[in-house]
């Protein structure tokens, strides 16, 4: 699935990159690639959310991105 | 007409020697200073003001007759403290309601040398480790005061997290601050093997919270720092895992022993299979704590939201809900969290590994319910080895306990309150109910009297009913507790003391020695079998050691079977019930011999 947003790093726990999607919806990050972690950069990205796994970070649902460009 | 003098004699005495010691020790305990030695800037946390007690000091030499007289303008009632006080003229009054207000009159007067708020100085522990001067949290809970009633020994509390730095294993190392912590073998239910180390950072600092190596002269304290972790490894290196593994680990630490398990993890939906493990562990007698989440909204994650689970937000420094902390209508209980904007002092301090070298040590300040939650899960660990029984006995001293925020019994951030350790070990009531030990005592009598023949059998009006059988009994059983109830008053002016006296006789060495305390040797034979030996020439002391020796005999026969806090003094646990047990037949042995007729054929 396409979400868009802006990137944003998360102070809680040991430091989570996530994703504060423009459907009101905050995921945290994974996959990508380490240029992905660009603070208060926007993207549009392509990938899978993965509602079931629980997490230490505990901000919302995980966020597989698969690619993803800056906008 | 002998006989009668004798009882009398027996009661007086009894009286004498149960109560004497009573008001000794009561005094030992007001002038013992607090041990151990704290430090200038704790001092503050060891002295709880008295509500609505003034304490007065005139000149020396003023006499009654003159305070009365003033007292009548200052809309108090001065006593004196003690006898001994009357030379320095140091007064107390109760019952002020604008004890400010009163203070500043009272100061005006020339014959005053200084009046001020009574207060009650409180034994508190503080800690070695450099530092716990930054940990802000464990003051918030009252721990200095909670460490004198527990340290959460030999309870188990099973981390389900990232796993624990809890061994040197491949190129995992332990961390220095968890060196000298009990471990019980864990799992890791990620890479499917029994070594569950920490390969992420988490779950290395939430352990630490809960039993960080304390007063080590080593980084930092822990809550329950004598309590045993069970690592329990079910999130990956990244911090994820699976519905499927995580009610796994729940059945796993169930049935493993332990008593409390943390997860300070969540997300996910509700899912049936995760519901079903929480509620196996609950019916087996373990309190299951999680985090309610970092989303910042009003929305318990699971499994903090699933029924058997007590839900914790997180609150910063200033005691307010902290900007990240979820809430919502399943919270049960807040605790510190920490709140970093205003910088790493407002984090939580832990040992943990650095997230880029799981080999290094390094002591990280976090900000997170994850970080809230083993605060009540340890503070849960303390309530077990304090005596607490069932997940429900302990989630209704949680929140009694908790610090009730705005007036609020409940709320959808706060939950019950503020945990707070010390009044939530308070409100358990040191572990024993009051009057048990009173009915085994009476039960023990009865199987006393039933082994005795008729004529040996001692006369219900002449010797059971009387005061020099019945005071020592219920001293030993129910303590002074029954004498308070007749004398309000003066218990209102010396509280704490008159609370320290009203302890059955078995715990009064609680009250010279601190009440963490308890001797093996007066929750034994010892003070009835010494008491009796006079009483082989003194017929008349008889009945009131015999008293004594029931009620002595009801309350270690209660304590062994209620399996009471006091039970974790001795070197190895499993000798206390054994020993209970054997002097209760001691005690038996001396009170059948004490009310025994002998002049019967």
């Amino acid at each position: 699935m396409k979400l868009s947003g802006r990137v944003v790093f998360r102070d809680v726990e040991t430091g989570v990159w996530v994703l504060e999607g423009d459907d009101g919806t905050t995921y945290q990050l994974a996959g990508g690639d380490r240029k992905l972690k660009a603070d208060g950069q926007r993207i549009e990205a392509e990938g899978d959310v993965d509602r079931d796994v629980l997490t230490s970070a505990m901000v919302g649902p995980v966020f597989n991105v698969s690619s993803y460009r800056f906008v | 007409m002998r006989m009668v003098r004798w009882t009398l004699g027996g009661a007086a005495l009894a009286l004498a020697v149960t109560v004497a010691p009573a008001c000794k020790s009561a005094e030992s305990e007001a002038e013992r200073p607090p041990a151990p030695p704290a430090s200038l800037d704790n001092l503050a946390d060891d002295v709880d003001v008295v509500p609505h007690a003034i304490l007065v000091d005139f000149k020396d030499g003023t006499t009654q007759a003159e305070f009365d007289a003033w007292e009548a303008d200052w809309g108090v009632d001065l006593e004196l403290n003690s006898v001994e006080s009357a030379d320095e003229a140091l007064t107390l009054a109760v019952g002020v309601d604008d004890v400010q207000g009163v203070l500043e009159r009272i100061r005006q007067h020339p014959s005053v040398e200084a009046a001020e708020p009574l207060m009650e100085v409180r034994a508190s522990y503080t800690p070695n480790d450099p530092e716990y001067t930054r940990q802000w949290n464990l003051k918030m809970i009252d721990m200095p005061k909670a460490w004198e009633r527990s340290r959460g020994k030999g309870v188990v509390v099973a981390v389900l997290d990232t796993g624990i730095a809890y061994e040197d294993h491949d190129d995992f190392k332990q961390v220095p601050d968890l060196k000298g912590v009990k471990f019980v073998p864990g799992y890791d239910f990620v890479n499917d093997d029994e070594h569950a180390n920490d390969d992420h950072g988490h779950g290395t600092h939430v352990a630490g919270t809960i039993a960080q190596a304390t007063n080590n002269g080593e980084g930092v304290a822990g809550v329950a720092f004598e309590a045993t972790l069970m690592p329990v490894k079910v999130l990956n290196h990244f911090g994820g895992g699976t519905t499927a593994d995580i009610a796994d680990a729940i059945r796993f630490a169930a049935d493993k022993g332990a008593n409390v398990i943390n997860m300070s993890l969540g997300g996910g939906g509700y899912s049936q299979v995760m519901a079903n493990a929480v509620e196996y562990a609950r019916k087996k007698g373990v309190t299951v704590v999680a985090a309610a989440g970092n989303g910042g909204r009003a929305r318990v994650e699971f499994p903090a939201a699933y029924a058997g689970a007590v839900a914790v937000s997180a609150v910063g420094p200033e005691g307010s809900l902290a900007p990240y902390s979820s809430y919502g209508k399943e919270l049960d209980i807040a605790a510190p969290g920490g709140d970093k904007r205003k910088g790493d002092e407002g984090g939580i301090l832990q040992n943990t590994i650095d997230p880029r070298d799981p080999s290094r040590s390094v002591y990280a300040s976090y900000q997170g319910t994850s970080m809230a939650t083993p605060h009540v899960a340890a503070v849960a660990a303390m309530l077990y080895a304090a005596g607490a029984k069932t997940p429900d006995a302990v989630e209704k001293a949680l929140y009694a306990g908790a610090a009730k925020v705005a007036d609020q019994a409940w709320t959808e951030q706060y939950g019950h309150g503020l945990l707070n350790a010390e009044a939530s070990l308070a409100s358990l009531g040191g572990g024993m109910s009051r009057w048990p030990p009173l009915y085994w005592a009476l039960g023990l009598l009865a199987f006393v009297l039933l082994t005795l023949r008729g004529r040996e059998r001692p006369g219900y009006l002449n010797s059971l009913l009387r005061p020099a059988f019945l005071v020592p009994l219920l001293l030993s059983t129910v303590g002074v507790y029954f004498v308070r109830t007749w004398f309000v008053s003066s218990a209102d002016v010396t509280g704490s003391v008159v609370e320290m006296a009203s302890l059955p006789i078995p715990d009064w060495e609680r009250i010279i020695f601190g009440r963490r305390t308890v001797s093996p040797l007066f929750y034994s034979a010892l003070i009835p079998v010494l008491l009796s030996l006079p009483a082989i020439g003194w017929k008349g002391l008889r009945p009131a050691v015999g008293g004594l020796a029931l009620g002595f005999a009801g309350f270690l026969a209660y304590s062994a079977w209620a399996g009471a806090p006091a039970l974790s003094w001795m070197p190895f646990t499993f000798l206390a019930k054994p020993w209970l047990g054997f002097n209760t037949v001691l005690c038996i042995v001396v009170a059948r011999a004490m009310l025994k007729k002998e002049d019967a054929p």
